[in-house]
């Protein structure tokens, strides 16, 4: 297999080859902000292309091996569109093009406007290129982890002889969802940003029920595509009204102007917001929409790495952050704070939750999907912080707080991406472990064994090295261990937090407290994840036969792994944070190039040492419970040594011989309790949800099918059998005798001489 | 008359390029397949001298051909129809003219369209008219080019018997040959009849050339003589159409003995001024010939046997180029002689007739399982909605409206040649080997053969007018045309009053677009077995490339002319044509 593994790196020349693409733009005279809409249009081209040439060349030797069904195709799309946004950056970041809106690509309709039935003029919708910081960082995420989640799944995918043959489908789908994203972001209307959200919505129904013949992925596919679509119904709603309003739904307009010349005020905007506000809790999975994410774990692992990192989830976050302006119009004081509270709050009350069910699920894939959870409503929270101190007119905090929270987006797409893309390497070894170890059984399939649940692993990390640091490297990140990834943004974002308690905002105290506990019960799950899985001596025969494997799976997470440990850092101390708020800020990076000690001096004091004694004490609790009593506590445990024997690379084995050496707590007692049964039951949130469709829609459902069976279908029926019959009758006219057909002609003539002669 | 002033003078030979080719076509087609070695022998005592004189004998290989008379035909009608082309563009011969009886003598030149007694008329209705005829022949002609369909037991003779093999092909040889140059003979005639009647400006013309083109028709129909069907649906199609002829001529009777003169412009004015009680009778009797013609109901009973009884081309003439003729024939009628400004007396009766026609064609193809009943009931159903479109016309009266209305159906005649008689040539395919006359024969021809069954699939969409094909085009230009114009300015008005004041016509469009969707199901239901149903038949379809060219000739042409330049350019030779009409 190594062998063959190495063989198959000359696969990936024609893909670095796609690397020279925008040189090949560059010497065709256009410029980076030109090609840009390339980066959804190559996606938009290769989709039909690899779907077409999968159903027609499945199964033969060339688009197997040389093309890995399609996965070389996608990932040579990706590739070009990953080095179009490196030189859309490089453009925005070196040459420092202009923000805002970059020109109209194509007119879509045009159309009357009229007001009381008097024409007042045309109104076009246009498709065109909006970039601004925001964007940037949202596209370059996106296309960063597209191109590394395809080239995990072209690993992933093609070693399944389940996904025998179907995997074009896999890889069409997968780059059709890359374009919804890359056009969501680059979008410059509301209504553009909606249409590629709708792709998005779709893809990730086809893409979770992949497996479409298990009844349980079927199921998670239908739920994510109704629950989304419930959100989405609120948001197209709320854009009607911001239409009704603004008369467009353009960003160059709406951000133009809020007011729109003083004649809409901040009171009209507060429906508008809050319905657009909840279809953005559908897409990014939170209270009380969450339930689709955790059953979207039934897709393949890559489905759940582009969901859950790149892509879906991020566009709720990213049409939030895209209504910041609104909240910062000076003349709506006051008065979409209401709103502002309300996203902090659903943050803050869903951060909690997903943190509590992520303590007690077994399933590694779960507790990610939790986590996700937990860590997107951090982001929800710090942007609801973000726009209460932008509407209350404390841009200082608005900045660090918006900064913060799409900084935080950053870090855990990041982290989570890799995170998903080990969780999917442990579960395809152990799922090819069992299938060794079990090879001669007479039992060919293995209902009986889960290769997700952790409770079947331990002492994985000196099988699986690489992994388990990565995994390790993750999971710091998403804890906010100091100095790595997700701490520089998660602290931003609980500080500020108190600080609007401590600016007068006396509302946020709750969710306040809850991303504060969040912060130290994420310290644990992700512990005893990784204990779980890695620590401790093997608890099923299968892991003996685990051995990582194949470059497609190793490359990007030794990526992710460096990005992880070092980006977070680097960005921090490179005002990123200012960057991500404020376009025009010239501080970028410059500081941290021209004076490094002290740029990194000021971000740690700023980090460590804040002046407000508040966010000092706010700031060492959370390091103390998410780096140290969380970590502690999952260690005793389900921590351990290896068994006898193992060796450990150096950067893992400190963290096992911690979690052996702090002792052992048995917890067969609580994870007994009520409220670990409540918490396997996802606090019954689902049950009420079924419950109450159970009681309402079915029934209503079974009414209209009664209609439709009976009533719809009974006309169009008889109409079918009525002109069957009708026709029948009519053609008895013809006999086939000419004397009949004479007979007819000379009453025809009759009645014609006669109508001609009764009209005189 | 005298004949010789037809080739005599050089002004009637360029106003008439495309009939005397047809003329001397016909004349080729008796002669040269009757060429062979034939000699004479000098009644010299003594000496043996023989004068090859060619006509009889031994004929020559090449005259022996089976594919000569198809040539020979071909190329006569190809060059007819380059001929109307070229003389309708102004490079040959003269654009507009006309030819006049004067003093007993026939003149020929523009100089005669004024001044009465005009009995043929050449211009852009006439030209583009003859094109659309010799178009529709010269398909029909190629598709029947080295094989009489409809001859399933035809067989190649065994190796075996050498002596015996040889005799039977020459034999063979001969026989198809004379049947093809019977067909050949039979086609040119037709050609050369429709031909008179576009060009007729005067009735008596339009009623020969009628009559030629019906008669030889009749037998091209019952041509297949070894079938049952085919000469029982010849002799009712030729008794039913008799008749309707006797009746026809009875009413143009009457029209003479009211104003003494039949050409169209004298019957006009005459009717400007208001007819009597015999004109309109004599109208009504015209209109039952021309009924017949276009397959209106109840006239219309013979067409499914003839078709049906016919082999694939023929059936295909039928329902484009004489049904064309037919509407030459009305629009002449109607159009040029009895359309007044405020009403014309026909236009509620013709609008009836329109509903019924159109309605009773989709709901009886409904039912029909065989292809080609199918289709002549869809034929029926077309012939409803241009009825409808000349009720419209007799609505509106002379005027920029109308003109619209005769471009649509112009236009539609014209396309109709694409897909209707596409969909009989794929039909003749099938007859290749004995079978179309079944639903179930196209079960699975899309796999048995993709290219034939698109084409098919492409013909019934026409058919249906889907969008971007042609037939969609013809039937948007005919409905937008009928209702902006019948429903004028109505803006401003509440939506009640709009339709309170539009005029009945109106509806007449709205019928067209529900019998548009009675009709998408019988089309359809061809599309759904060719592609979804399986057969137990795997073989190819008959190999036939002339066929095959003529099929693909109407796919590209039903697509091309739906949308486009060549869209666009039949769509003004149309409203040229209308315009000629309208004079």
């Amino acid at each position: 297999m190594g062998e063959h593994s190495k063989a198959e790196w000359n696969l990936l020349l024609p893909v670095l080859a796609m690397v020279s693409f925008p040189g090949i733009r560059m010497a065709m005279g256009f410029d980076a902000i030109e090609s840009a809409f390339l980066i959804a249009v190559v996606p938009l081209a290769i989709f039909p292309a690899i779907l077409i040439l999968g159903q027609i060349y499945k199964g033969e030797d060339w688009w197997k091996n040389q093309l890995k069904e399609g996965g070389i195709v996608a990932l040579a799309g990706l590739t070009i569109t990953l080095s179009l946004t490196v030189w859309l950056l490089v453009e925005f970041l070196v040459h420092h093009a202009e923000f805002g809106a970059q020109g109209t690509i194509f007119d879509w309709i045009q159309f009357e406007v009229f007001e009381s039935e008097a024409l007042v003029g045309t109104s076009t919708l246009s498709f065109g290129l909006w970039i601004d910081s925001v964007s940037l960082m949202v596209l370059f995420v996106a296309a960063f982890l597209c191109f590394l989640i395809c080239w995990f799944a072209i690993g992933y995918m093609t070693t399944d002889p389940i996904n025998e043959d179907r995997n074009h489908r896999f890889f069409a789908e997968f780059i059709l969802f890359s374009m919804g994203m890359f056009g969501m972001v680059l979008a410059d209307s509301f209504l553009w940003l909606f249409i590629f959200w709708e792709i998005m919505g779709l893809c990730s129904y086809l893409l979770i029920g992949f497996y479409w013949e298990k009844p349980s992925a079927a199921a998670a596919a239908k739920k994510a595509f109704l629950t989304t679509r419930v959100g989405d119904v609120f948001l197209m709603v709320g854009l009607f009204m911001l239409y009704d309003l603004y008369h467009s739904l353009e960003f160059a307009v709406i951000f133009g102007d809020p007011t729109m010349g003083g004649t809409i005020q901040g009171a009209d905007l507060q429906w508008p917001l809050v319905l657009m506000f909840i279809g953005c809790v559908g897409k990014s999975a939170q209270f009380p929409l969450h339930v689709w994410l955790p059953d979207a774990m039934e897709g393949p692992t890559p489905v759940s790495a582009l969901i859950h990192a790149a892509t879906m989830v991020n566009a709720g976050l990213y049409l939030v952050a895209r209504m910041f302006p609104i909240f910062s119009e000076a003349s709506f004081e006051g008065a979409l704070s209401d709103v502002a509270m309300l996203i902090a709050w659903i943050g803050g009350i869903t951060a909690f939750m997903a943190a509590l069910i992520a303590f007690v699920a077994n399933d590694i894939k779960r507790v990610l999907a939790y986590s996700t959870m937990s860590q997107l409503a951090y982001i929800f929270t710090g942007l609801g912080v973000a726009c209460w101190f932008a509407n209350e007119g404390y841009d200082k905090y608005a900045i660090v707080a918006f900064g913060a929270a799409l900084f935080h987006l950053f870090n855990h797409a990041m982290a989570k991406g890799m995170l998903f893309m080990a969780s999917g390497s442990v579960i395809h070894e152990m799922h090819h472990a069992h299938d060794h170890a079990h090879l001669y059984d007479d039992d060919g399939d293995h209902h009986d064994f889960d290769p997700q649940d952790m409770r079947n692993m331990g002492g994985l990390a000196s099988k699986m090295p690489v992994t388990s640091l990565a995994m390790m490297l993750g999971s710091m990140s998403i804890i906010g261990i100091p100095l790595i990834g997700g701490f520089w943004s998660k602290e931003g974002i609980v500080a500020q937090a108190w600080n609007v308690y401590a600016k007068g905002g006396e509302m946020i105290l709750f969710p306040a407290i809850l991303v504060l506990a969040t912060a130290g019960m994420t310290g644990f799950y992700m512990s005893r994840m990784w204990f779980m899985t890695f620590a401790g001596k093997p608890k099923s025969d299968v892991v003996n036969h685990v051995h990582e494997d194949t470059q497609w799976i190793k490359t990007p997470l030794v990526t992710l792994s460096i990005v992880t440990a070092f980006s977070g850092f680097i960005l921090a101390c490179g005002h990123f944070v200012y960057w991500l708020a404020d376009p025009g800020h010239s501080h970028f990076m410059t500081d941290l190039i021209e004076h490094p000690i002290d740029a990194i001096l000021y971000e740690l004091e700023h980090a460590f040492l804040p002046e407000d004694n508040l966010l000092k004490v706010v700031g060492w609790t959370a390091i103390l419970l998410s780096a140290g009593v969380g970590p502690f506590i999952a260690a005793r445990m389900h921590g351990g040594h290896l068994a006898e024997g193992e060796e450990v690379s150096r950067l893992t084995s400190w963290l096992i011989s911690y979690s052996g050496s702090v002792g052992h707590t048995d917890i067969g007692e609580l994870s007994e309790g009520g409220l670990a049964t409540a918490l396997h039951n996802r606090l019954y949130i689902d049950d009420a949800y079924e419950w109450v469709i159970s009681k309402t829609l079915i029934p209503l459902a079974k009414i209209c099918a009664w209609v439709d069976k009976n009533w719809v279908d009974g006309v169009i029926k008889g109409i079918e059998s009525g002109s069957q019959s009708t026709s029948t009758w009519l053609r008895q006219f013809t006999t086939g005798r000419a004397s009949d057909y004479l007979l007819m002609a000379a009453v025809g003539m009759l009645v014609i001489v006669g109508i001609l002669w009764g009209v005189l | 008359m005298n004949l010789g002033a037809l080739f005599s003078s050089t002004d009637m030979a360029s106003t008439l390029i495309p009939e005397t080719i047809l003329l001397f076509g016909i004349i080729a087609m008796i002669i040269v397949p009757n060429l062979g070695n034939a000699t004479f022998r000098l009644p010299i005592p003594g000496k043996a001298w023989r004068i090859p004189y060619f006509v009889g004998g031994k004929r020559f290989s090449f005259t022996s051909d089976p594919r000569l008379p198809s040539a020979i035909a071909a190329f006569t009608l190809f060059a007819s129809f380059i001929t109307a082309l070229l003389s309708q563009m102004g490079e040959i011969g003269v654009a507009d003219s006309c030819i006049a009886m004067r003093e007993g003598v026939a003149r020929a030149g523009p100089e005669w369209c004024s001044g009465g007694s005009v009995i043929l008329e050449v211009n852009a209705f006439s030209r583009l008219m003859e094109m659309i005829f010799t178009a529709a022949l010269l398909l029909a002609v190629i598709a029947n080019w080295d094989r009489l369909p409809a001859t399933p037991h035809h067989r190649i003779p065994l190796k075996t018997q050498r002596d015996e093999v040889v005799e039977n092909r020459r034999l063979h040889r001969l026989l198809n040959n004379r049947r093809q140059v019977d067909f050949s003979l039979l086609v040119l005639m037709v050609a050369l009849g429709m031909s008179t009647v576009a060009l007729s400006a005067n009735l008596f013309m339009l009623f020969v050339g009628l009559e030629l083109a019906s008669m030889a028709s009749y037998v091209l129909v019952a041509f297949n003589k070894e079938t049952k069907v085919g000469p029982e649906a010849g002799v009712k199609y030729f008794i039913v159409g008799s008749v309707a002829s006797a009746i026809g001529l009875y009413g143009m009777s009457m029209l003479y003995i009211w104003n003494g003169d039949l050409s169209i412009a004298s019957l006009h004015s005459a009717w400007t001024t208001g007819p009597n009680g015999m004109a309109i009778i004599g109208l009504g009797m015209m209109l039952v010939a021309f009924g017949f013609k276009v397959s209106a109901v109840p006239f219309h009973f013979a067409a499914p046997d003839a078709y049906s009884g016919a082999s694939g081309p023929v059936a295909g003439v039928l329902s484009t180029a004489s049904k064309a003729m037919g509407f030459v024939a009305l629009m002449r009628v109607l159009i040029g002689i009895t359309l007044v400004d405020d009403g014309s007396e026909w236009t509620l009766l013709i609008g009836v007739i329109a509903a019924i026609t159109m309605t009773w064609g989709n709901i009886a193809a409904l039912g029909s399982h065989n292809p080609k009943r199918m289709l002549a009931y869809s034929s029926v159903a077309h012939a409803g909605y241009i009825l409808a479109g000349i009720a419209a016309i007799g609505a509106l009266g002379p005027g920029e409206g109308s003109e619209l209305i005769a471009t649509a159906i112009i236009f539609h005649l014209a396309v109709l040649v694409t897909f209707k008689l596409g969909a009989f040539l794929v039909i003749t395919l099938l007859e290749c080997e004995g079978r179309g006359h079944e639903l179930e024969h196209y079960h699975g021809l899309a796999r048995r053969d993709p290219l034939i069954a698109i084409s098919m699939m492409v013909f019934m969409f026409a058919l249906a007018g889907v969008p971007p094909l042609s037939g969609f085009l013809s039937k948007l230009m005919m409905v937008s045309g009928i209702i902006s114009s019948t429903v004028g300015d109505v803006s401003g008005s509440s939506l009640s009053d709009a339709m309170g004041s539009m005029s009945w016509v109106f509806w007449l469009a709205i019928l067209i677009f529900i019998n548009s969707a009675i009709s998408l199901f019988y089309y359809l239901r061809i599309c759904v077995v060719m592609f979804y149903d399986d057969t137990d038949r795997h073989l190819r379809l008959s190999r036939a490339p002339m066929i095959r060219i003529a099929i693909m000739l109407c796919t590209m042409g039903a697509v091309v002319l739906g949308f486009g330049v060549l869209a666009d350019v039949l769509a003004s030779a149309a409203h040229d044509a209308a315009m000629a009409l309208f004079g």
